[in-house]
């Protein structure tokens, strides 16, 4: 057996490097950690453990946690994510959360004998954590501060050499600007202000070399497995199982989605010509990275003549980024070469809100570039490389809309003038108004290096609203309350400075309910993946979700209906499913296997996957039992923690009331229609009061209060959780 | 002459795998290759004319590497560790990606300029092996079907093999200090998601080949 150490699916190490003392030590995480998996839970239980609730986010006795979990890099497919949790420095109770990054980091990780990584402590100059298989040490980044992620990734990567990975945090980071990344790979990143937490620690990045091996059980069943999730099961990205062109094999056609690969859909800029993607039919394996196209899907026709190919992270054979050489850009000094993917490339001209000119009109702030219609394109890939070279992070898209919201409405112009007269004058709007691509790097450069008042965006939208006095209707001159406002462009689920990530919008009440769970975007897509996979409604999603939960579980789009116990049965399971995939770790993007590509299995999927991987990666009968369970553990941690925050930093006791509250514009919007009419996704407020009762009632935790009661948390080991509630008088 | 014009027919007509073998990771530019076999190959004129496709004859048939289509997913080396070792690993992998991924040694790779360039190396199965030539203890040997492979009774994993192959293929696993190498089983291409390895059936290719 050709691996280091002598148990299945775990590397069985947990790194910690004390940045004051500069010691590194290193932990077994078996005894104590087995019961959290991996990941997001053994982040939550080593914060849990060792870092107060109201410890200062960015100060000396913060703490992060960088975690894989049993399946990470185990041969898995999309089992490429590294998990970071930390305490939030930015949204509503400064509660746990946590970032998340794809690429190809967490292989080396594990490869490299390690399952967790907590970094405690502040260093006195900069420096990068590398990691070399056994040897571990803190290396001098002066020469690195200051520089972009970009330049500082090629820079560690040269310095250490070509089996290394890297991951660096930008100028954001270093200024401790709260919406802020660390960049790995190209353009993949964890945000919910990680680079903030590592810039206070004078953490430049990592360099990562594993040579090492992750011990396998039985590692043809692993295989085995992972072709039979390549051919039947999953489709394209956010697992869209029927292509959205018509292909021969293909019984079905979506009308838009994520699988855009067909014949005549192709990868243009491939240096040796154009690369036709064909037809992928389900139940062969060698043409399933062409499905996804993430670029035609973003951007229409015109991105095929940029696009060189598509990537994305370790062990995934479903290509989310697609990787770019714009040349329009190099017209204005900007490199060509860009990959993002979802939120941090397709909002971009939320940057360039329309504009009043000499004549006092109000006119457009883009333009076209090359083709017709590329505007979005070649701005969204500028402004993807802008925010990853700076380190800033989006927060699902609220940056731009809060920039938007704040500018269209006055409320921008009026706060400048108050707090610092004279900058507004100095911000060079024309390249807004000219649709200049170098406008998102004036607008990021300004936000990483907290300059003027402008740069309060990157406070972050809890604290953004109370600065600028968008909190509250009567504090602001557009006589607004932000949070609660209807109109199209207002991203947040509730009042805790994080936006929906498919709420109401996508999936009626169980999606709101899961968004309201985090101190951060939720990002579960359990239900959008098979809302919008393309498969048709009646013939397909409903027969197999309810197959799996029972009648009436799921809505057809804008078409909702009351809760129900099937819906509630359905919601819990996203939930508590997230916590797994972030523990296991597993993409939440791809997993679980709901729908299937297969129409000799009827199109449905297989929700015991998960577990049967375990199985055969950890050489353990665990069942998809055994995974709620241990995903529900993880679940319930992060309640308590969110209770306990909320009580120690804003005198909380009562998270229904002051953590769960939803925006006013879930109820309000589309006024000339009822709740649960056909073409409306608007809820219900007495419907939702009813689906919070049983929510928690599904959860184990208190109607009135949200928190989770003595018997709940026993059942699942944590009665010193219980213990800690009662003393501060939350039980 | 002569040669030139066996090789510029090569492909259009009938041959057996032992023709293929010499052709063998040789350069395929200038030569006539029928629509059909183009087809069968999933490749274009024009990357067989730029050099960018390369051709190895395996017993079970033909892989052909178009470095344009790897999308650097890692999964040749998931399956090729968890097929022959047991295990899943990058560093062991007798076929390389992740080397190239990130900072190669030829300047290519997601952390360089040329950012988009990255694809798998594999082994070549030399007729004239270096790595066998080099190993002081003779424990590269071929089997009945010609494929080198290690006979870790007989290595001392001393990394001889690795620095004589011009390409650095075989590998010295840091656990067993044995060294390992591609023995031509082809789970990299049958789990490669993107056709960037694929590994094309002899009665295929024959087939191929008598169509003009």
């Amino acid at each position: 057996m050709s691996v280091k150490n002598g148990i299945n699916g775990w590397a069985g190490t947990i790194l910690r490097v004390n940045l004051t003392t500069g010691t590194i030590t290193k932990e077994d995480t078996l005894p104590k950690y087995r019961p959290f998996i991996g990941g997001m839970g053994i982040g939550y239980k080593v914060i849990w453990d060792e870092v107060p609730m109201d410890t200062d986010p960015l100060g000396p006795d913060a703490k992060c946690v960088f975690g894989v979990g049993p399946l990470t890099a185990s041969g898995v497919p999309c089992s490429g994510r590294m998990n970071i949790s930390l305490l939030s420095c930015w949204s509503k109770g400064y509660s746990i959360l946590d970032a998340h990054m794809g690429g190809h980091i967490a292989h080396a990780f594990k490869y490299a004998g390690y399952y967790a990584m907590i970094v405690e402590g502040v260093s006195d100059k900069p420096v990068y954590i590398k990691i070399d298989d056994e040897n571990v040490s803190i290396e001098d980044a002066s020469h690195l501060w200051g520089k972009g992620t970009f330049e500082v990734n090629a820079t560690l990567a040269r310095e250490n050499g070509p089996e290394f990975d890297v991951a660096s945090i930008g100028p954001a980071g270093e200024n401790l600007v709260h919406m802020s990344t660390l960049i790995t790979s190209f353009g993949n990143s964890g945000g919910a202000g990680i680079g903030a937490l590592l810039g206070s620690k004078k953490v430049k990045g990592l360099a990562v070399r594993g040579t090492g091996a992750v011990k396998i059980a039985e590692p043809m069943k692993v295989r085995l497995l992972s072709n039979y999730m390549i051919k039947d099961l999953v489709g394209g990205n956010n697992n869209h199982t029927v292509p959205c062109h018509a292909q021969s094999w293909s019984e079905y056609v979506a009308t838009n989605n994520r699988w855009q690969g067909a014949p005549g859909v192709t990868w243009d800029k491939a240096p040796k010509g154009p690369i036709d993607s064909g037809e992928q039919p389900s139940g062969v394996i060698n043409v399933a990275a062409l499905r996804c196209n993430k670029g035609v899907f973003d951007f229409g026709e015109v991105a095929e003549k940029y696009t060189v190919k598509q990537g994305g992270c370790a062990s995934c054979p479903v290509r989310c980024y697609t990787e770019y050489d714009m040349d329009p850009l190099a017209d204005y000094d900007l490199p060509t070469h860009v990959s993002n993917t979802c939120m941090p490339i397709i909002k971009m001209l939320e940057w360039y809100p329309d504009h009043v000119d000499a004549n006092g009109e109000k006119v457009p702030s883009t333009h076209d570039f090359v083709d017709k219609g590329d505007a979005k394109m070649i701005l969204g890939g500028a402004g993807a490389r802008a925010a990853d070279d700076y380190g800033v992070w989006c927060n699902y898209g609220s940056l731009y809309e809060d920039f938007n919201m704040a500018y269209t409405t006055g409320v921008m112009k009026d706060v400048i003038d108050r707090l610092n007269p004279g900058e507004w004058d100095e911000i060079p709007w024309h390249l807004m108004e000219e649709g200049d691509p170098r406008w998102m790097w004036e607008c990021y450069r300004r936000i990483a290096m907290k300059e003027g008042v402008f740069s309060d965006i990157g406070l972050g939208t809890y604290e953004l609203y109370q600065k600028w006095g968008m909190d509250d209707a009567s504090k602001n001159v557009a006589g607004i309350n932000f949070y609660d406002f209807v109109n199209g462009k207002n991203f947040n689920i509730g009042h805790n400075g994080y936006p929906r990530h498919h709420g109401p919008e996508n999936c009626w009440q169980a999606g709101t309910l899961y968004s309201m769970m985090y101190n951060r975007d939720c990002m579960i897509h359990h239900l959008i993946n098979f809302c919008s996979s393309g498969a048709p409604y009646n013939e397909i999603t409903k027969p197999v979700l309810e197959h799996f939960f029972g009648e009436g579980c799921t809505d057809p789009q804008q078409h909702y209906t009351p809760i129900n116990e099937n819906k509630i049965k359905l919601a819990k399971w996203a939930f508590i499913g997230k916590q797994w995939h972030d523990s296991a770790t597993l993409c939440n993007w791809m997993y679980p296997m709901t729908i299937a590509t297969s129409k000799k299995r009827n199109y449905i999927g297989d929700l015991d996957l998960d577990a049967k991987y375990m199985t055969a990666v950890l050489g353990i009968n665990y069942t998809r039992e055994d995974q709620e369970k241990d995903s529900e553990r993880i679940s319930q941690l992060l309640r308590v923690i969110t209770a306990i925050s909320f009580k120690l930093n804003l005198g909380s006791s009562n998270l229904r009331k002051d953590h769960d509250k939803v925006s006013e514009w879930v109820f309000d919007k589309q006024p000339d229609f009822k709740p649960f009419e056909e073409g409306t996704v608007k809820l219900d407020r007495e419907d939702w009061e009813k689906s919070l009762d049983m929510w928690y009632e599904a959860m184990g935790w208190d109607k009135e209060t949200g928190i989770p009661t003595r018997a709940t948390l026993e059942k699942f080991g944590l009665a010193d959780c219980a213990d800690k509630l009662e003393e501060l008088g939350l039980i | 002459m002569a040669e030139t014009k066996d090789r510029k027919s090569f492909l259009d007509k009938d041959y057996t795998r032992r023709q293929f073998l010499k052709l063998s990771g040789k350069s395929l530019a200038g030569l006539a290759i029928s629509t059909s076999m183009l087809s069968v190959l999933g490749v274009t004129k024009e990357a067989v004319a730029e050099d960018k496709v390369r051709l190895w004859a395996f017993p079970q048939g033909l892989l052909v590497v178009n470095e344009d289509r790897c999308v650097g997913c890692q999964r040749c080396e998931i399956n090729c560790t968890l097929t022959n070792d047991g295990c899943c690993s990058s560093y062991i992998s007798r076929v390389k990606i992740t080397r190239n991924l990130y900072s190669s040694r030829n300047g290519h790779g997601l952390y360089t300029e040329d950012n988009w360039t990255y694809y798998p190396d594999t082994c070549r199965q030399c007729e004239n092996p270096a790595c066998g030539n080099a190993c002081p203890m003779g424990a590269i040997y071929a089997d009945e079907l010609g494929v080198r492979r290690v006979d870790t009774d007989k290595c001392s994993g001393c990394g001889a093999c690795t620095q004589a192959c011009p390409w650095h293929m075989p590998t010295v696993n840091p656990v067993t200090h044995k060294s390992s190498k591609c023995v031509m089983c082809g789970a990299c291409a049958e789990g490669c998601p993107s056709g960037a390895l694929s590994l094309i059936p002899w009665d295929k290719v024959a087939s191929a080949a008598q169509e003009i």
